[in-house]
């Protein structure tokens, strides 16, 4: 375990336009695989939170459900008002853990993640759509703010060894059934995987 | 949280570790008192900690980090608006940079870490070494 060397100063914006320009250039030449990584699936015995986990290339994902009644504690303890923290506990969440175990850089947008039910692919509901709900309620600073760091990141770099967590939000019914594929960058590639048969956590 | 005002300027000749955090995020939570051993080994070098809390008051920083073996030593920032942290290339919580004593990031770490590992010693104890 290290720290990953910055080559410079990334404070200014340089290093994220630089980013930007290689992502633009990338998506010309982009192409996926998927390597058919198999889910693996656990339920905790005290109390039946469920949890799907994959190891594809490098990249390990796992998602775990949060109940309804953990979103709603979550949020009305940092500034959201019950009906703000009933919306948001309506949808289908998870706890989201992304490791770059890959030994190179890879990088990754929610924007290119979708969850799968039937044979359609929906977009993931993502943090700024939430936010324009929030704002539109009054809801205080300080709980937009937690609200903005508690979310899984729209988009990051990894170095290896690098991780992050955060929530995640499927607009889909309690119980619900869905693949979720998501998408990273690495050596000038797009890769994908697939997370199979996760469920949302029903309302207990 | 004494109403201090840290700025980096004033840290030159230091190298610096900057921890971004909330007492909301578990991995932030875990990483604090291996942080803590990480300030013990170095304080009495050309080394600062500051770890600036996200959005949260002093009370439920307060509440948490009594909690804490070994008690926290290293200054506890607070981002109340998260103007600083916008102002840094952060994503999600933690996030962890480290200066070298022009003040230049020169390291990155996203997600948690045991900051008392090692390999991460030894590469700050390197920059500490670094007197240039």
């Amino acid at each position: 375990m290290r720290f990953r060397r910055i080559p410079g100063d990334n404070r200014n914006r340089t290093v994220l336009r630089s980013i930007l320009v290689g992502t633009a250039l990338f998506n010309l030449f982009m192409f996926t695989m998927d390597s058919g990584a198999e889910t693996q699936h656990n339920r905790d015995p005290e109390t039946g939170i469920e949890t799907w986990e994959v190891l594809d290339r490098g990249m390990r994902l796992s998602l775990t459900q949060i109940l309804p009644d953990q979103a709603r504690a979550f949020y009305q303890a940092r500034g959201f008002d019950s009906d703000a923290a009933e919306v948001y506990a309506k949808a289908c969440l998870f706890q989201t853990v992304l490791r770059n175990e890959s030994g190179g850089v890879i990088a990754f947008r929610l924007a290119d993640w979708r969850y799968l039910t039937g044979k359609r692919a929906f977009r993931l509901k993502l943090e700024p759509e939430w936010q324009y709900e929030w704002e539109r309620r009054n809801l205080p600073e300080p709980a937009r703010i937690a609200f903005r760091w508690a979310q899984f990141p729209l988009e990051q770099t990894f170095e290896p060894g690098d991780w992050n967590q955060g929530m995640m939000a499927c607009p889909l019914p309690r119980g619900a059934r869905f693949d979720l594929r998501f998408k990273w960058r690495a050596d000038g590639k797009m890769f994908e995987g697939d997370l199979k048969g996760v469920r949302c956590a029903e309302d207990r | 949280m004494d109403e201090k005002i840290y700025r980096l300027a004033d840290l030159r000749g230091k190298v610096v570790l900057i921890n971004f955090w909330a007492t909301w995020c578990p991995p932030c939570r875990k990483e604090l008192p291996s942080m803590e051993r990480l300030w013990q080994q170095f304080s009495k070098e050309d080394f600062m900690v500051l770890a600036i809390n996200v959005g949260e008051d002093a009370d439920t920083i307060f509440a948490f980090t009594g909690t804490l073996e070994p008690a926290l030593g290293f200054p506890l920032l607070l981002d109340r608006d998260s103007a600083v942290l916008k102002a840094w290339p952060v994503r999600g919580l933690p996030t962890t940079f480290v200066l070298d004593r022009e003040g230049r990031v020169v390291y990155r770490a996203v997600g948690g870490r045991e900051f008392d590992n090692p390999e991460l010693v030894a590469q700050l104890r390197g920059l500490l070494q670094n007197r240039r």
